[in-house]
């Protein structure tokens, strides 16, 4: 290690002196791992997406970095009835899309309304609540109204699914929305995309109704955003010591310690990230429908071992399905939660007759558990997804590893194809995270696991709807009882936020909105 | 039957040659050195599941572990660890076992379909402009290409490398048999052959197929340490061997994310491809000299 | 002359029909109907209908062929299922960076490689001789990938001489300059071993034949025989070899510009299969086997044009 370290200090010794400066001063690179396939706020799930559209959109409702406080947007303000069926909001004037039209209340109901349409068939409508009718009732004002109260619903308006498009946009782009140009209010503006290449965006220069937290409330300071694919994790960190790349949060954990001592090269950590890793199962598939299969392979997997050897200690060993910090986590489970015991894993799997082969494969009634798991290519699901092959290997299960490029794989877990799959998810509570992945209506997508249970629609509907704490406090930790219990997943491990930016950056405050550390980058700006 | 045997003997154009070309192999040290390694190489890559010390698909808690020439290595993982804890050594030996066969099977069954495509055209004239048209098609499509290609329509694996790998090497090969054949059907013991009353099968295999064998050998000796380094590109690229499969250009890949803390978890692999071509490569270079300067441009 | 051309263009018409053959039968076999992955895996089977019908997936496979054939005429290679761009409109952007690679990598690697060649032929056996033979040994038993990595890792890294991703702009810019450089490089590095061997081969060759004797004889400095017999015939089997190579080149440009995240033809062709982008795909396959038979044609052409022995046959 310390001859590492020499090498670095010499390499950001040097980099002043030799680099010249590759771009303007104003122009910003950021290296990141994926692309999305595509950036229509409706369709696009993948963190890759929200990036780049909390820049280039906005939202009516904002939230504060720390995850705890809704802040305006494009609406200054709002009211909410006391049945909680109806929100007003206010539209901010002045407000314009890149293209100079002015913002109305129309485009903000047209957008809002599309998220909705059946015919959009957005994975994330359930998002905005059972809607009954979102209208304009004047050019400034908008009313939402929904068919049963819902608690989350200004939480829910504050993510990229919610960004306001522009429908002249929208229609004359038809199936290019989103690919070849994109029309929206926010303080950057879309100019280019070469897919898994390189995203530009340019700055917008009318700007000035940025969220209340940021402490520039006009243009943003930066020109022109670069967002750049680079999928080899040594390329980026190397990129960002040698100031080839400004800005990062695709830092691989191996490279935090050498980033932090490097002294062209600040790191900023946010712990209230709440986002998991986890392998999930299709638990109608024969090579994982038995729950003691289940529950034996996460007793295979050493999360411990995980957190501690391919992400060096910076990433916190996960058992439950969500934070154990998180809003309405079910404290009753924490003792119950599967640790890693490989011994009880081969015994229960001997008791319940699986079987090992010459090949030491288990079988029974001529299922072999060889699973098949479909990942995301490159090189966090590679190592995640063979460091469960090895433990599962362990206990007589062939995990067969399929990875696809992100362009197609979110498409290929839409699909009843596969008998595991590996995903990480942001979340903001445990009814957010429920609510996403468990409804049987959310079959086959995002409920992959085909979990198909009336008690558990009922319980979450009592959640969402609740107007009290304690009612969906109860009503959700009965459903994170239900899915622990029959294991579902195998959690792998929590991630905080790291972002990695050069010294010539102001320190850059991390933002947990999905992951999407920059949000809207208004304070990103180059000391003088 | 005596007829035919004694025309065999005399007429032999490698005969004289082939007492002395073993010596004369070992007489060029760099490829008996060369041929040693070699040797050693694909012993020890046949052995691999009776002497790979550790599991190679096991990981271990220790990751990263340098070699044991360097400060922190130990001499249980005498090549250190990757980034998931899993023995090197180990998994050099299975890996060097997968990019072999890789590279094997591709060349022999390129090999065989070609020189007997190309036996074939040298026989049978009237076939020969089909053929050699044919093998013209097939030349102007380069092993990358057809390896890309079959894998966008089968997906990433071992066996569409392979097969894209062996049909690239069928039209060099095809040509060479050819040339190769064209002068021996030019020599006395098959017009002979043909007057005794030989059948063509007979001709074929007896005569034309054993004149031709070693110089055909040779080029597919020549031609392996190339096959291995497209193969093991494709798989660096992602587009050949999977996972948990262990296969040298696979584990360079996967090394590289470690390049800036632990290198060795990238060079050891690719030094043993190097290793691997470059041994190869002079011992096809060294018996070519030795056996058939013919083929030498 | 003009025959040996014509017959050469006579040639290339079956191959280039089994190219673009082989084109149709690519997106034809490959698994999956190619109107499910174009609904998407949420779309109802009317819609995949429809699609179907659309694309004429129902037709007689000689009606498909001859559409696509027809297609490809007008240039139309579909679109990007990705992307949704046209996949002329990708490939169109990504041939310039490919051919410019080429070119910095010929640009030095041949002049390199014939003056190593050069100078071991003239010093036959000694020390020279045997190092730069050694050295094109090596270079051809290198994989490309362990040359890129080791160029970044030094030059890239750790002097903090060059960029090595992407591309920094057109050739003829300073920016466009650098980032090419390490691709080139490590491209370049891969060619030289080849062209040294074959023009150590054919420079012995001639200065073993009468006229440059002669010309010894004549007391001709060493060095001018063979600049002016040696040097010049042996440039013949040179260009040759660029033909014969150029699978080779291609195969190493396509990891070097994956490597260098560098956005030419060879990155497009390894992101399209692995995100089962089967138009692009197949676009990407084209344009490279199209290229690989135009070089070929070239070089016969070139080679033709230069051996007088050819001419003369």
């Amino acid at each position: 290690m310390t001859r590492t370290r020499q090498l670095l200090a010499t390499l950001a010794a040097g980099t002043a002196l030799v680099l010249p400066a590759l771009a303007a001063a104003q122009d910003l690179t950021i290296v990141r791992e994926v692309d999305s396939n595509n950036y229509d706020p409706h369709i696009a799930v993948a963190r890759a997406a929200a990036e780049v559209l909390f820049m280039a959109g906005d939202t009516l409702v904002t939230i504060t970095p720390d995850m705890q406080d809704i802040a305006p947007g494009l609406a200054h303000s709002w009211e909410v009835s006391d049945d909680g069926l109806v929100y007003t909001f206010h539209i901010r004037e002045g407000v314009q899309f890149c293209d100079g039209k002015p913002l109305t209340a129309e485009d903000v109901a047209w957008s809002l309304s599309r998220w909705v349409d059946p015919e959009t068939a957005s994975s994330n409508a359930w998002r905005a609540g059972d809607v009954a009718s979102i209208e304009a009732v004047d050019t400034y004002t908008v009313e939402y109204r929904l068919e049963a109260p819902f608690s989350e619903l200004l939480y829910q308006l504050t993510q990229h699914f919610a960004t306001i498009i522009d429908r002249d946009n929208v229609e004359a782009l038809g199936e290019d929305f989103g690919i070849n140009g994109f029309n929206g209010t926010g303080p950057f503006c879309f100019e280019s995309w070469a897919p898994r290449d390189r995203l530009v965006l340019t700055r917008h220069e009318a700007y000035d109704w940025g969220p209340p937290f940021y402490e520039n409330q006009g243009p943003a300071h930066l020109e022109r955003i670069t967002w750049v694919i680079v999928p080899e994790e040594n390329t980026r960190t190397v990129a960002l010591l040698t100031g080839q790349s400004d800005i990062s949060q695709y830092v691989p954990a191996i490279a935090l310690g050498q980033l932090r001592d490097a002294p062209n090269v600040e790191v900023q950590r946010s712990d209230e990230a709440f986002w998991t890793y986890f392998m999930g199962m299709k638990i109608d598939k024969p090579t994982v429908s038995d729950t003691v299969v289940r529950r034996a392979m996460n007793l295979a997997v050493d999360q411990e071992a995980l957190a501690e050897d391919i992400y060096f200690g910076e990433v916190e060993p996960a058992y439950s399905y969500i934070s154990q910090a998180t809003l309405d986590w079910n404290p009753g489970l924490d003792d119950t939660l599967l640790r890693h015991d490989p011994e009880a894993a081969n015994r229960m799997l001997d008791e319940a007759g699986w079987e090992r082969g010459v090949d030491g494969i288990r079988a029974r009634d001529g299922v072999r558990l060889a699973p098949v798991a479909y990942v995301f290519a490159g090189s966090t699901w590679q190592r995640l997804s063979e460091f469960v092959q090895a433990a599962l290997l362990e206990i007589g299960v062939d995990m067969q590893i399929e990875a696809y490029d992100a362009t197609v794989a979110w498409g290929r877990l839409a699909t009843q194809e596969f008998d595991m799959f590996g995903l990480s998810y942001p979340y903001i509570s445990a009814g957010d995270a429920l609510n996403l992945y468990f409804p049987s209506r959310n079959i086959p997508s995002p409920n992959r696991m085909n979990w198909n249970d009336p008690e558990t629609d009922r319980l979450l509907q009592v959640g969402k709807t609740a107007l009290d704490d304690d009612t969906r406090s109860a009503a959700y930790g009965e459903v994170l009882a239900q899915i622990h219990d029959t294991a579902v997943w195998i959690p792998l491990f929590h991630e905080p936020m790291f972002i990695a930016h050069s010294s010539a950056l102001a320190p850059v405050v991390p933002h947990n909105m999905y992951g999407s550390g920059l949000y809207k980058g208004l304070d990103l700006r180059f000391l003088d | 039957m005596t007829t035919a045997a004694d025309i065999d003997s005399t007429a032999d154009p490698v005969a004289p040659r082939r007492r002395a070309w073993w010596r004369l192999l070992l007489a060029d040290r760099a490829a008996a050195l060369a041929l040693f390694l070699l040797t050693v190489i694909v012993l020890a890559a046949a052995l691999a599941p009776w002497i790979a010390p550790h599991n190679p698909y096991a990981s271990s808690r220790t990751v990263m572990l340098p070699p044991v020439w360097e400060a922190r290595g130990t001499w249980n993982h005498i090549l250190g660890t990757d980034g998931q804890g899993r023995d090197i050594l180990s998994r050099i030996l299975y890996g060097t076992r997968t990019t072999l066969i890789i590279g094997l099977v591709a060349v022999v069954v390129g090999g065989v379909l070609g020189s007997l495509l190309g036996l074939l055209s040298a026989f049978y004239k009237r076939i020969d402009p089909y053929i050699m048209r044919l093998v013209d098609m097939m030349l102007s499509f380069p092993a990358i290409l057809l390896g890309l290609a079959l894998v966008a329509v089968f997906g990433p694996g071992v066996v569409p490398v392979i097969v894209a790998l062996a049909i690239a090497t069928i039209p060099d090969c095809a040509r060479i048999a050819r040339s190769i054949a064209v002068s021996v059907m030019e020599q006395e013991f098959i017009e002979a052959g043909r007057a005794v009353g030989l059948s063509d099968g007979t001709l074929f295999v007896r005569y034309l197929m054993r004149n031709c064998i070693s110089s055909i050998m040779i080029f597919i000796s020549l031609r392996f340490g190339q096959v291995i380094l497209i193969g093991a590109a494709l798989s660096f690229l992602g587009l050949g061997a999977r996972p948990p499969m262990a296969e040298l250009g696979m584990m360079a890949a996967q090394g590289r994310d470690f390049l800036l803390f632990a290198p060795h978890i990238a060079v050891i692999p690719s030094v043993a491809i190097f290793v691997i071509v470059l041994c190869a490569n002079m011992v096809g270079d060294a018996l070519r000299d030795v056996l058939d300067p013919r083929l030498r441009s | 002359m003009l025959e040996t051309i014509a017959n050469r263009l006579l040639l290339s018409i079956p191959v280039l029909l089994g190219v673009l053959i082989l084109g149709f039968v690519l997106v034809q076999v490959a698994p999956g109907d190619p109107a499910r992955v174009l609904a998407g895996p949420a779309a109802p089977p009317e819609v995949v209908e429809q699609i179907r019908q659309r694309m004429g997936l129902d037709d007689p496979l000689v009606v498909q062929f001859m559409r696509y054939m027809g297609r490809l005429m007008q240039g139309d290679l579909g679109r990007s299922l990705i992307s949704n761009r046209t996949v002329i409109a990708e490939l169109s952007s990504a041939i310039g960076p490919t051919i410019e690679l080429m070119f910095a990598c010929l640009v030095w690697s041949i002049p390199a490689g014939i003056a190593m060649g050069t100078l071991a032929a003239v010093w036959r056996g000694s020390l020279v001789d045997r190092a730069i033979m050694a050295f094109s040994v090596a270079g051809v038993s290198l994989p490309i990938f362990f040359i890129c990595l080791v160029l970044i890792q030094y030059i890239g890294v750790k002097w903090q001489l060059l960029p090595f991703i992407g591309r920094g702009g057109p050739l003829w810019t300073v920016d466009g300059l650098r980032h090419i450089a390490l691709p080139a490089l490590s491209l370049g590095l891969i060619f030289i071993g080849p062209v040294a061997r074959m023009t150590r081969s054919s420079v012995l060759e001639v200065l073993r034949l009468d006229h440059v004797r002669t010309a010894r004889a004549k007391g001709l400095s060493e060095g001018r025989v063979i600049l002016r017999h040696g040097l010049r015939n042996a440039l013949i089997p040179v260009i040759t070899l660029i033909g014969l190579q150029a699978g080779y080149l291609l195969g190493g440009a396509v990891v070097t510009e994956t490597i260098f995240s560098y956005p030419g033809i060879g990155r497009l062709a390894v992101g399209a299969i692995l995100s089962s982008d089967f138009p692009l795909a197949q676009g990407t396959i084209l344009v490279l086997a199209l290229a690989f038979i135009l070089i070929n044609m070239i070089v016969d052409i070139l080679y033709a044009l230069l051996d007088p022995r050819v001419q003369k046959k």
